[in-house]
């Protein structure tokens, strides 16, 4: 649990979609963290070798694209990063659980609000946006 | 009401964190796209947006100024600030402000605050498509 006078425990989410992206993201910072939103595995290096913050876990979709797909950068990840706790999911309610696991475990008590409901804003989203092409 | 949201649309990854970052810092709340593509998305998504800060040269099929053009032909009340080292102000027809690379946070926020007023303000009016 992290004290609330030190720096937030930061995240990176990486998904290509960016409704599920941005919208895992915003329930992680109501959740205490700060975090990057990365929309490929070239951003995951980038956010990881610059530095700048130390990076407690990364959150990453099953299909990312980049150069390296998501599983290599699993591999990627525990070789030159050993301490960033690295967490896969392939679907939208698998994200919001595992989005909901991180907030348990992070730097607030309680949820700002269940991962169903993450899940379920992200679908009526991805809906909304399908209506406006059709 | 909450804070008014803006969409950043940036293609360098860190620059677009600084960037969201500075911003959520000040208080609005902050929506990130990776590229113009992602932005329209975002827009016809029908959240709320306020305000969209975009860069002009992205990979994908939208650049900065054609997602202003489109994002003005939804809602053209909705101001939009672009972003570029290489366009001139003569150029960002219809965008409302123009900001040339490099330029700090102060002159972002001021910019914003100008056209949206700051995020305690809570008398804004809203834009979606």
């Amino acid at each position: 649990m992290a004290d609330d006078n030190q720096d937030p425990q930061c995240l990176i989410v990486a998904d290509a979609d960016v409704l599920i992206r941005n919208a895992l993201a915003e329930y992680l910072r109501h959740c205490g963290y700060k975090v990057f939103e990365a929309a490929t595995s070239d951003d995951v290096v980038i956010a990881l070798e610059e530095g700048a913050v130390r990076i407690d876990a990364l959150l990453a979709d099953a299909d990312l694209p980049g150069h390296y797909n998501a599983f290599e950068l699993r591999i990627w990840v525990r070789n030159h990063h050993p301490d960033v706790e690295v967490v896969l999911a392939g679907n939208i309610d698998a994200v919001a659980k595992a989005a909901g696991h991180l907030c348990d475990e992070g730097p607030h008590l309680q949820r700002p609000y269940d991962p169903a409901s993450v899940a379920a804003h992200i679908k009526r989203l991805l809906a909304a946006t399908r209506r406006q092409r059709l | 009401m909450g804070a008014q949201t803006i969409l950043v649309v940036e293609d360098e990854f860190l620059i677009r964190f600084m960037l969201a970052d500075s911003l959520r810092e000040i208080g609005y709340q902050v929506l990130e796209a990776a590229d113009g593509d992602e932005g329209f998305e975002i827009i016809m998504s029908g959240q709320v947006i306020d305000l969209i800060v975009t860069d002009v040269r992205m990979p994908g099929a939208i650049g900065g100024m054609e997602l202003t053009r489109r994002s003005k032909s939804l809602a053209p009340a909705r101001p939009v600030i672009v972003c570029s080292a290489d366009l001139l102000k003569s150029e960002s027809y219809p965008a409302d402000e123009f900001l040339a690379k490099p330029y700090t946070i102060e002159m972002l926020a001021g910019l914003i605050a100008r056209l949206i007023g700051d995020p305690w303000q809570t008398t804004t009016k809203t834009h979606s498509a």
